[in-house]
């Protein structure tokens, strides 16, 4: 595959930083749960950050499942065949996987304009919903040109019995 | 076209392209693009995908599954499970098959910090299957037991298929949990008595007898830290302090933090960690992104609630429509994956399921329900052809035959039949829990 080493640390970057979010997040909820059940004094909004946050982290985590093929697939009815033949099918599956992350990330990115330009913002905290779009369509977009990059790959007998 | 021709097409395309292994989430995405397209046309389907990753992704109540999924990994890789096996070992060491049941013991207490039956499967098996080989078990029983153990991950709380079906059905994640609780003991306790059996009935499984450490007070230090965390997320969500959210990430806080304290947390494995957790929350996310487009274009036929109409002017019993439902999911969870499945049929058989009478509040209906689709779910992870725990634990044996380890399981599903016709028939085992709760 093209480009193989740099998108495998590209997406692994990725999911560290979705991984180190998540982290935060939950020492986040930690400390608002210490301040509002011992000193009662209540984080404002906790629940909006956790779900804007987990929504950039899982966001952060596609590409290396692409990277890696890990979508659950049935090879139920497949099984059987040779490895050369799967691989064309895996290779029919990353183009329609390159379309639906090319979807998300255009998409996504249409509506981060378009929350820019009404204001769109959370309830509580007033965090800025284009911000949100936009980290999700920087990782759909490698997502779906890992996905591009898998869909012209050539068959490797030597990565097949690996 | 007709809406049922329609409904047919969009299900058609989805399983001709499930079959030409594209990944499933992709498969009911592309179907369901297909359908709504034909339905609505082009651009209300692409505005429709302006919000789908938005309120899918960044949602609180869903942001409970990456949490679990890392508190799994942070349990994974934090070296718990070692010790707590050599404890479960020595509680059960006594009985003929005692280390196959000590790793049901295990299976089971570490299904109590994690969400989800293949990680569990995978931890135990990495502690448990060299000692079990080491002491004479067969090949078929260690693998068939470590397989069945693990689905004990999502059959105690916390539960990963159990928080999507509460997200679906809307109803409560920490009533559904408590009501998973007995179930999953009844499973655990099935299980012992499974391998009781077949130890005794085929022979050659199991050594006759095996030195195992005695049951020492050291050896308690094994179980605290699980006891402990566990303690802290249930009773913290039960006395009310705080939601299954933020019982989440105190329960990834407090396993990083006893991962920290055994001192094998590297920065390796904690990177390992963050990848792990990558890939199935990507997963399942994925799948809950496909399976919206599926169900948007399937609502928009209004197939699914004419079917639903349908069925209940049938007038059939009641419990001959669960039972229907459950056996239709045992058939689909052969070939598919749980969740796709899940999600997928739960839109359509929940609002059947909630319009039959069974002498139970909607509430009770709904949580019952829930443990009973938990169960075939858990049936799924096991039976052939595609039985997902089987191939991990099968996996990591290597020198194992699959055909072996899916004879191992089967002691095991017998054991998870009898359980599943006994929750069915007395929906009290899994409502019990749920009357102490407010």
């Amino acid at each position: 595959m093209m480009f193989s080493n740099a998108l495998e640390r590209l997406a692994r970057l990725c999911s560290i930083l979705g991984g180190l979010l998540m982290t935060a997040l939950m020492l986040m909820t930690c400390y608002s749960l210490i301040g509002r059940n011992v000193f009662d004094t209540a984080l404002i909004g906790d629940f909006e950050l956790t779900g804007i946050g987990s929504g950039a982290a899982i966001a952060f985590f596609m590409p290396l499942c692409q990277f890696k093929r890990d979508n659950i697939i049935v090879d139920f009815f497949t099984a059987n065949r040779s490895a050369a033949f799967n691989h064309k099918l895996d290779r029919f599956g990353d183009l329609l996987m390159t379309v639906i992350f090319f979807l998300l990330a255009w998409r996504s990115g249409t509506a981060a304009i378009n929350a820019r330009e009404s204001l769109g913002a959370s309830m509580l905290l007033g965090f800025p919903d284009w911000i949100v779009f936009t980290s999700m369509c920087i990782p759909f977009a490698l997502t779906a040109f890992i996905a591009a990059m898998q869909t012209l790959s050539k068959f490797n007998p030597e990565e097949a019995s690996a | 076209m007709t809406p049922i021709q329609l409904a047919l097409l969009i299900f058609g395309v989805m399983l001709f392209l499930m079959v030409v292994r594209v990944p499933i989430a992709g498969a009911m995405f592309i179907a369901g693009a297909v359908g709504f397209v034909l339905q609505s046309g082009v651009s209300p389907f692409l505005n429709f995908i302006n919000n789908l990753a938005f309120a899918r992704l960044a949602n609180y109540d869903l942001s409970v599954i990456p949490l679990f999924i890392l508190m799994g990994h942070f349990a994974t890789q934090g070296g718990i499970s070692k010790a707590l096996f050599q404890f479960a070992a020595s509680v059960m060491g006594r009985f003929k098959g005692g280390l196959a049941m000590g790793a049901v013991l295990a299976c089971a207490a570490f299904g109590a910090i994690c969400g989800s039956s293949v990680a569990t499967a995978a931890t135990i098996t990495g502690v448990a299957l060299p000692e079990m080989k080491r002491h004479g078990y067969s090949g078929r029983l260690a693998t068939g037991t470590l397989a069945a153990g693990g689905t004990l991950g999502i059959l105690i709380p916390p539960s990963v298929p159990l928080v999507i079906y509460a997200i679906l059905t809307e109803q409560n994640i920490a009533k559904l949990f408590a009501a998973a609780m007995l179930p999953g003991i009844i499973a655990m306790v099935g299980y012992m008595i499974a391998i009781a059996i077949y130890v005794r009935v085929v022979p050659g499984q199991a050594p006759e007898s095996e030195e195992v450490e005695k049951l020492t007070f050291e050896s308690l230090k094994g179980i605290l830290p699980i006891a402990t965390i566990f303690i802290i997320v249930f009773g913290g969500i039960y006395a009310g302090f705080f939601t299954p959210t933020e019982g989440a990430a105190v329960g990834a806080t407090s396993t990083f933090v006893a991962a920290l304290l055994k001192r094998e947390l590297t920065w390796a494995k904690f990177l390992e960690c963050f990848h792990a957790t990558a890939l199935s929350s990507a997963m399942i996310f994925m799948i809950f992104m496909g399976a919206d487009v599926m169900n948007a274009s399937l609502a928009r036929t209004q197939v699914p609630g004419q079917l639903a109409e349908m069925v209940v002017a049938m007038n059939l019993a009641p419990l001959m429509v669960v039972s229907g439902i459950l056996l239709l999911y045992v058939v689909l969870g052969a070939v598919m994956d749980e969740l796709s499945m899940l999600l997928l049929t739960i839109p359509i058989f929940f609002p059947i399921i909630m319009k039959l009478d069974f002498g139970m509040t909607p509430e009770h209906t709904a949580i019952w329900f829930g443990i009973m689709v938990l169960m075939t779910v858990g049936f799924g992870m096991l039976a052939p052809p595609v039985g997902l725990n089987v191939y991990v634990v099968n996996g990591m044996a290597k020198d194992v035959p699959l055909s072996e380890s899916y004879k191992g399981i089967m002691p095991f599903l017998i054991s998870d039949t009898v359980r599943t016709l006994l929750l069915l028939f007395f929906p009290g085992i899994s409502l019990f829990l749920i009357q102490y709760l407010t």
